[in-house]
């Protein structure tokens, strides 16, 4: 039988949501799991076969996580050590300042590269090479530096690493975006008498704004979730949420599932409300220069 | 109103020339247009004028001062971009009302001002759009009251026109003209187009290679041209040019496969070897009987009000002749006609190009 272009064109769709249908799948399976595990009762934990979605739902690793029920915490050093709300506090400040300062910073090396050719091709991949180091080979120098320089278990130590180690990210990214605008339009401000930085907050900033929003959400995801320069900087004080998050699983604790994946669900909900918030800017932003405007 | 000089002026990219040599006066209140190929330095001399590009070697004085180092928001310039360049992010009033900000002009006088260069370029209904929402005639207006509204003393004009239909073209082209006319500000416009070249200036400095090939009125650069490349560049349909050589045996003569001419008395003796002569299409006048040459007409295009006649003497490229269209059903293709070359109108250029 020859296929008309009807039928190919159905067989093409459903192949198509097929695919897509899949792929959804295992994308949101894990997602799925930590949200049923965050309701199970502390027996489904580990029930074989598995739990997928509890028949008695409970609030009760919520209360014990977020709310610090003590008569519910797994051990007295746990109790001790479990502060999500502080965690919390810590990975917003951190995660947030370093952000920014790598999106500002970024932005402007950035123009500097667009217009000026401040860096060369060969030096902007230069330093994104840098980043390919793995972070295990220098976090061990870097304590021993920290430890000598104070910056151990405190916000601006990691701030500080936070934003040198994304910052190639923020220039690689914002550079695509203001390459897209046309050089003639800034120059079109300059003429009409805005100074250099005028010019970049009126008219650059504006033009590149999606692009400017996706790269701080793409920044914001690598740093809120970061776990093991956390983990070595930090000691008691500066403890972010994935380091907290790895306290419900160790030699002392054992492995309390549930809790766990109440954390996570905290830990991942502002994520997702920030990037439905900014949804209309990632849409543009991370389809930017693909489209022949 | 501003008067520019240029002195030896020469704008180099690595090792690309853009400008060679130039030395140009541009007085106050001229209209001067900017014309040539692509690649021949008249964008960049514009945007040397901007204060965009740095020249190389050389100095701009405006009004007698050195302005190299001036910023470009120092030099109290207005210019128009081939792109239009309008703020995307901005309404159209503000985009007009940029400039008057950058000034610091109180708020009360600028919403004035934009609502009366808004109504001289007509642009009055677009006020509240975004640029996306207009068409190219529309934003080319737009473009045009954002620089008049912070009444700069020297209109930088790039290619403004180029991005339009022909009726549209036409239409801001009387637009342009009349702002010129009614401002009697100084103008600089870049084009690559000659009948812009033609219709707007009251002087026109034909650039090639980074050089300046010739100036003067559009009548002079027209009637007068001093180069192959100049002649061939104004004129639509442009001049006739045949490559052939002079022969000097009986009285000299141009000759190529197809013609032969007597050259006229006044060039005898300058010109020799291998040359090319030129002539307008209006030029040449045709006669049923005798004529300097006889020729067959290869085709018949009637354009209304003047017919071409396109004859088989051109090999390499057309060789036209302009009649009146009242009287084209008097010609057919395939028919053999007499052509003469009035003596005043024909020219020679040498194998480099250059006038003989």
């Amino acid at each position: 039988m020859k296929l008309n272009k009807r039928n190919k064109k159905q067989i093409f769709e459903g192949f198509r949501y097929s695919t897509l249908t899949i792929w959804l799948l295992i994308v949101a399976f894990p997602l799925f799991w930590i949200i049923g595990t965050s309701f199970k009762p502390d027996a489904e934990w580990f029930a074989w076969p598995p739990v997928y979605w509890s028949d008695t739902p409970t609030l009760s690793n919520y209360a014990n996580v977020w709310m610090g029920k003590e008569e519910l915490a797994v051990t007295q050093y746990a109790q001790s050590m479990q502060k999500p709300w502080k965690a919390l506090g810590n990975s917003t400040l951190v995660a947030m300042v370093s952000t920014s300062l790598s999106v500002f910073f970024g932005a402007i090396l950035a123009y500097g590269v667009s217009r000026y050719q401040v860096l060369t091709e060969a030096r902007m991949f230069q330093l994104l090479m840098l980043r390919m180091v793995p972070p295990i080979v220098i976090v061990a120098p870097l304590t021993l530096h920290y430890s000598t320089l104070g910056l151990l278990d405190t916000h601006l130590g990691l701030i500080l690493i936070y934003f040198l180690t994304t910052l190639p990210y923020a220039v690689w990214m914002t550079k695509s975006f203001i390459d897209e605008i046309p050089m003639e339009i800034e120059q079109a401000a300059e003429i009409l008498g805005a100074s250099k930085w005028r010019t970049i907050w009126e008219v650059v900033l504006p033009l590149a704004r999606s692009g400017l929003v996706a790269t701080f959400l793409f920044i914001l995801i690598l740093t809120w979730s970061e776990y093991l320069l956390a983990l070595l900087l930090s000691k008691t004080e500066v403890v972010t949420l994935p380091v907290e998050l790895s306290k419900y699983e160790g030699s002392t604790e054992g492995r309390v599932y549930g809790r766990q994946a109440a954390l996570a669900v905290g830990i991942t909900v502002p994520l997702i409300f920030i990037g439905i918030f900014i949804r209309k800017h990632l849409a543009r932003g991370f389809s930017f220069g693909m489209v022949r405007r | 109103m501003a008067h520019i000089e240029f002195k030896n002026l020469r704008k180099e990219y690595g090792s690309t020339i853009a400008v060679k040599e130039l030395n140009l006066e541009i007085a106050d209140g001229e209209f001067l247009v900017l014309v040539g190929p692509s690649g021949c330095g008249k964008t960049t001399t514009l945007r040397m004028i901007a204060g965009f590009e740095d020249p190389t070697v050389g100095e701009i004085y405006m009004d007698g001062q050195v302005i190299n180092d001036l910023e470009p928001r120092d030099r109290n310039i207005g210019m128009v971009f081939q792109s239009h360049a309008l703020f995307p992010h901005k309404s159209i009033y503000d985009n007009i009302e940029f400039g008057l900000r950058m000034k610091k002009m109180p708020e009360k006088e600028r919403r004035q001002v934009v609502k009366e260069v808004a109504e001289l370029v007509h642009i009055t209904a677009l006020l509240d759009k975004r640029p996306g929402q207009l068409s190219g005639g529309e934003s080319q207006r737009v473009a045009l009251a954002r620089t008049l509204v912070t009444k700069p003393s020297t209109f930088l004009l790039d290619e403004p026109l180029s991005s339009l239909d022909a009726k549209l073209r036409r239409e801001l082209r009387a637009e342009v003209d009349r702002l010129h006319t009614q401002l009697k500000t100084t103008f600089v416009y870049v084009t690559h187009d000659q009948e812009e070249a033609m219709t707007l200036a009251d002087r026109i400095v034909v650039m090639n290679g980074g050089i300046i090939e010739q100036q003067g009125t559009p009548m002079e650069i027209y009637s007068n041209p001093n180069s192959y490349f100049v002649a061939d560049f104004f004129g639509s349909p442009s001049m006739n040019l045949l490559d052939g050589e002079i022969i000097s045996k009986g009285g000299s003569a141009f000759k190529n496969d197809n013609i032969k001419v007597q050259i006229p008395e006044k060039y005898s003796g300058k010109v020799s070897g291998k040359v090319t002569l030129g002539i307008r299409p209006e030029h040449v006048k045709i006669v049923l009987d005798g004529g300097q040459v006889q020729d067959t007409i290869d085709l018949v295009e009637p354009m209304g009000k003047d017919t071409l006649l396109y004859f088989a003497a051109g090999k390499e490229r057309p060789f036209i002749v302009i009649v009146d269209g009242l009287i084209s059903n008097d010609f057919k293709s395939g028919q053999k006609v007499g052509l003469n070359f009035p003596e005043d109108k024909v020219f020679f250029f040498d194998g480099d190009g250059q006038r003989l």
